[in-house]
This record gives C-alpha cells, sequence and structure tokens, in this order.
C-alpha cells in the first residue's frame, strides 16, 4: 500500500469519530476529534484496523498571546488559550496525528494505557510537563521531574519562565 | 487463614544502574525469582531541552538538539535540520544530504559496536567487550577524520552539512571498512556459535511479532522480532533515496536475535558507505536558509542506530521555534521491553535491559545548578569574555 491508501484506509477507519481532517503533508494527515471518542478511535485504527503503531504523544500548550506594552515582546496570556494532545501513529512512511484541544481549566483524557500499555511513558511525560490529566492511567509516579519539583507546576507551559529562588532551594 | 493476602517483593535497581553507565531506576516485583512487574523511574539527567530550544534561535537550536545524545549526536542534528529545512521549503544539496547519510551510517556502526560490547560485558563475556571496543576505535577514528570530533560531529548546517569529503578521506574510510567487515564477520561468529554465550541469548527476553507491534517497538528491537520497521526504508530521508538501504531482520524475537540483527545492519552500513563514496554526487554543500522560519508543523523521522527518532516541530513565523517534540528510539524499547520482562527470572534483567541498547540521554533532556555562588559556575558574560581573551 502506498502512503496515500495509507492514509485513505486511516480515514475510512476513524471516520466516525472524526470531527474535522487537514492533511498538512502529503505523508500526514491530521484528525481533529472530541476528547470522549479517543479510545473508541485508538482501538479502531489500532486493533481493529491493524493500522500502524503509537510513535509518540505531543503535548503542546497553544496560549493566546499579546504584544507587551513595555518590551514589544510577545507575551502568553495566562489562562487564555488551550492544550492540546497530539497522538502520532505511523505506519510506513504515512503519520497520522489524533489531534485534541483541552482547556485549561479541565484537562482531561481518558487513558490509553489499556489498549496500548507501553503509552505509560508517553502519558507520564505529558502529565508532568504540560499538565494534562489522564484518568485511569496505572502509574501516576513522576518519571522525569525531580522529587522536590512543586506540584502544579508544568514546565512546558508558556506562561512557565523558571522557578523562584526559594522553591530551588537557593 | 481466609484473607490470605499476597506478599510481594519488590526489587529496586538503580540509579546506579547494572547494565549501562548511565542512571536509570527500575522497579521489579518478583515471586521468587520470576518477575511479575516491572516499572521505571527516569529523569535523573534530564535537562529541559524541549523547553531551552523555545528560548533559542533555529541556529543554535541545531547545536543544542546535537547535544541530546553523546552516541547518536549526528541523526538529532539532521532530524532537526531536515524538519527545519522542510517548514523553510529548503531542498539541501544531493552532495549534502549524501553526506549526511554517509556520516550517519559511520555514527550506526560506532553505536552498534558500542553496544555490542556493553551487551557482551552484561552477558560476563569481557574478551568480546574489550575486541569490539578496540575495533571501534577504528570507526571513531574515521569520525574525527572527517569532522574533526569523536563525539558532536557538527557536520550539519541548516540547509545542508559543513564537512566536504576528500579522495584521502575517502581512502581512508575504504579502508575502515574492510578492516571492520573482517572483524564483524569474527563476531557473527562469536554470538552465533559460543555455547556459553548463547546459554545468555537464546530464547531469552523473547518479544514476539504481536506484541513489538502493538507495544510500539522500533529499530532492531523491532527488526529482531520480525517487525519491518525502518525508516530508512519506509520513508527515505536525505541520502537515502539515492542509496537506499536494505531492512535486516529476524523471527527468532529473542536476544540472539538482536545481536543477529545489528551485526547484519553494520555490514549493509559497510556497504552503503562504499557505494556513497564511489558515487558521491557533485555540487554544493548547502542550500541558503532563511534566518525566520514561516509558520507550519511537521513531523521529522529519521533512523537513529536505537530505532525511529520523531520530531514535532512548530515554528511560528519568527527566528525561534514554538514547540519541538523529542521522541527518542529509547523511551519506546524501555516502553515495550518492561513489559516482556514479566515472566523472566530476575538474572536475565541486566541482559534483557542492555538488549535494547538503552540510551538514558535519549529520554533525559535539564540540569539544575544548585548555587549560584559557585566559583566554577560562569555565567554567559564570563564565559564569553574568558574565550575572547583565549583567541587574542
Amino acid at each position: 500500500m502506498d502512503t496515500q491508501e495509507l492514509l485513505q484506509k486511516a480515514e475510512e477507519l476513524l471516520r466516525e469519530f472524526t470531527e474535522t481532517t487537514n492533511q498538512p503533508e502529503e505523508n500526514r494527515l491530521d484528525v481533529y476529534m472530541a476528547v470522549e471518542n479517543i479510545k473508541p478511535a485508538v482501538k479502531a485504527l489500532l486493533i481493529d484496523g491493524k493500522w500502524g503503531y503509537l510513535s509518540a504523544i505531543t503535548a503542546m500548550d497553544c496560549p493566546d498571546y499579546e504584544i507587551d506594552e513595555t518590551t514589544k515582546e510577545k507575551v502568553a496570556v495566562a489562562g487564555k488559550g488551550h492544550l492540546e494532545a497530539l497522538y502520532h501513529f505511523c505506519e510506513g512512511a504515512a503519520v497520522v496525528s489524533l489531534r485534541f484541544k483541552l482547556p485549561y481549566d479541565n484537562p482531561h483524557l481518558e487513558t490509553i494505557c489499556d489498549i496500548i500499555p507501553s503509552a505509560s511513558f508517553f502519558e507520564r511525560e505529558a502529565m508532568e510537563l504540560v499538565g494534562i490529566i489522564f484518568d485511569n492511567t496505572p502509574i501516576t509516579a513522576r518519571l522525569i521531574l525531580p522529587d522536590s519539583w512543586p506540584e502544579g507546576v508544568y514546565p512546558l507551559r508558556k506562561t512557565f519562565k523558571g522557578l523562584d529562588k526559594e522553591t530551588k532551594g537557593e | 487463614m481466609d484473607n490470605k493476602k499476597i506478599e510481594t517483593f519488590v526489587v529496586p535497581i538503580g540509579p546506579q544502574h547494572p547494565a549501562l553507565k548511565e542512571p536509570g531506576h527500575f522497579e521489579f516485583t518478583v515471586d521468587g525469582e520470576i518477575v511479575t512487574d516491572a516499572t521505571a523511574r527516569l529523569g535523573f539527567v534530564h535537562r529541559g531541552m524541549e523547553k531551552g530550544v523555545e528560548d533559542r534561535t533555529w541556529v543554535q537550536g541545531l547545536y543544542l538538539m546535537e547535544r541530546v545524545c553523546g552516541i547518536c549526536s549526528h541523526v538529532h542534528a539532521m532530524a532537526f535540520a531536515l524538519g527545519a529545512e522542510k517548514l523553510a521549503n529548503v531542498q539541501a544539496p544531493p552532495r549534502a544530504q549524501a553526506i549526511r547519510e554517509l556520516v550517519g551510517e559511520l555514527e550506526r556502526i560506532h553505536s552498534h559496536m558500542l553496544w555490542l560490547g556493553v551487551a557482551a560485558h552484561e552477558g560476563g563475556f569481557d574478551t568480546l567487550f574489550m575486541l569490539s571496543w578496540r575495533d571501534r576505535e577504528t570507526v571513531m577514528d574515521l569520525l574525527e577524520l572527517v569532522s574533526g570530533n569523536r563525539v558532536n560531529y557538527s557536520a550539519n548546517v541548516l540547509g545542508g552539512v559543513k564537512i566536504d569529503i576528500s579522495a584521502a578521506q575517502k581512502d581512508e574510510i575504504l579502508k575502515g571498512m574492510d578492516f571492520l567487515e573482517e572483524r564483524s564477520r569474527h563476531y557473527m561468529k562469536v554470538v552465533t556459535e559460543d555455547e556459553t554465550f548463547l546459554g545468555r541469548t537464546r530464547k531469552i527476553g523473547v518479544m514476539a511479532y504481536e506484541d513489538a507491534r502493538v507495544l510500539g517497538a522500533i529499530g532492531p528491537t523491532a527488526r529482531a522480532s520480525g517487525v519491518a520497521r525502518d525508516v530508512r526504508v519506509e520513508s527515505p530521508y536525505a541520502g537515502y533515496v539515492d542509496f537506499p538501504v536494505n531492512i535486516q531482520l529476524s523471527d527468532a524475537g529473542d536476544l540472539e536475535a538482536r545481536f543477529v540483527v545489528r551485526i547484519n545492519e553494520l555490514f549493509e552500513s559497510y556497504r552503503v558507505i562504499r557505494e556513497i563514496l564511489e558515487k558521491l554526487p557533485p555540487g554544493d554543500l548547502a542550500a541558503r536558509m532563511p534566518r525566520r522560519i514561516p509558520e507550519g508543523e511537521t513531523i521529522s523521522r529519521v533512523e537513529a542506530p536505537r530505532g525511529e527518532l520523531l520530531y514535532f516541530m512548530k515554528s511560528n513565523g519568527t527566528d525561534k521555534p514554538e514547540r519541538i517534540k523529542v521522541r527518542t528510539p529509547s523511551l519506546c524499547n524501555w516502553a515495550s521491553v518492561l513489559q516482556t520482562a514479566i515472566g523472566h527470572k530476575l538474572a536475565d534483567m541486566p541482559m534483557i535491559l542492555a538488549g535494547i541498547d538503552p540510551c538514558f540521554s535519549c529520554n533525559d533532556r535539564m540540569v539544575t545548578i544548585k548555587t549560584p555562588a559557585n566559583p566554577d559556575v560562569w555565567d554567559w558574560e564570563t564565559l564569553r569574555q574568558f574565550g575572547i581573551e583565549y583567541y587574542k
């Protein structure tokens, strides 16, 4: 199967869960869907459709920006915008990304560890660094950040500019 | 005893680690000698590079990302450069793409030989460890010859490469390949025939095809289980379009198969390096790259020695990236191997862990310096001044 056929097949497998799709590059398909569709969509693609493998989960902070009057620099506005989780599935040269937009005040996604046990690492990483909450994920212990890291501080959020001295223990 | 509670015994391993000279913490739950559950804690050498790159220009980012890993540094720089070029709609010249592949394959040879030594050491076979590391010096010298560096070769620039291959260097590389090919034949014989060593590898740590497929194993770990995943073959990038490689597979799925697949890949690397040197396309080494990169998103995938390396890159129209997500091969393979560890003997764990060729700097990307008053810590300005004075 060539790349376009692979993408078509993935699109068909995911059709009933899809809100909108977008083909940003020749070998890629972005599928936007509602949060509650995550598990059935992953199951339809990977288990029933035997399409590819979960290559990575990208967690991203997409805040609204404004121009600071004094410094003329672009700064992220706290609380405005959204988080985004992208589940990249690869098969051959084709990459399908399931994309979920999550509001800051309720960044919940259902875990997919019962379908793909190895997704635990990706979920733990997204949990710690961006602050997405994966409901029912089996392991919630820290994976990367130090034990002394404060709760509720997510370093990959755009508003994070470093810990204050007191927290760092200096 | 109505409520018979099952007692579990947890064996913590690391952060001072039994398999590699890098920090990682594992907890194996055991029932007697048999492992029943396994988890990991990483991050002991996490350096916050994904955050760091957002504050740097694309050019600085290239140098930062090359330092994600000290073993497969070139593939990181290559993945970053290829992604940035895609976003900027710039095509690196054919000669540059071929040299990227050449350095990439030399790096694969050094990495596979390094792994061969480490894995042999874990199996208690130190002679093989010493011999393979001695021979690995050949390829290290070749990398130094072409790039000037043994570790971060810095062969890439955005838009191409900055090193060229001269006729004298070509001869040296060919000589090195001949020597290494002969040595690799010997290693293949050792890992498939030596009785004591086979006792540690044959039918140990078996990962079935279906497990490898669903759990997302990649690289030689997946290929040793018969899963045909190799980005070089499936989605050729850089020079791999003109100088393709053949995929190396095995159906056995055990540790022995992981040795066989990696050594077969060495032979494939020797072959393709000779071919590249023979038909190296003429022309420029680099194309012009704009300083600001238009808004967009791309995924850059390359085949690192340990498996598929994935970069998700988002640009915002400025000279700095918006988000760079790095997913290194070791993370996928950790996840899959910890699942397959269940049911094996605890004594086999070091070999099974070493079998995927784990790399910690791959996953751990923050250095926190606790005491700013420490005189050994220089700020940027002091370092810059020192550099200016030093080279006066």
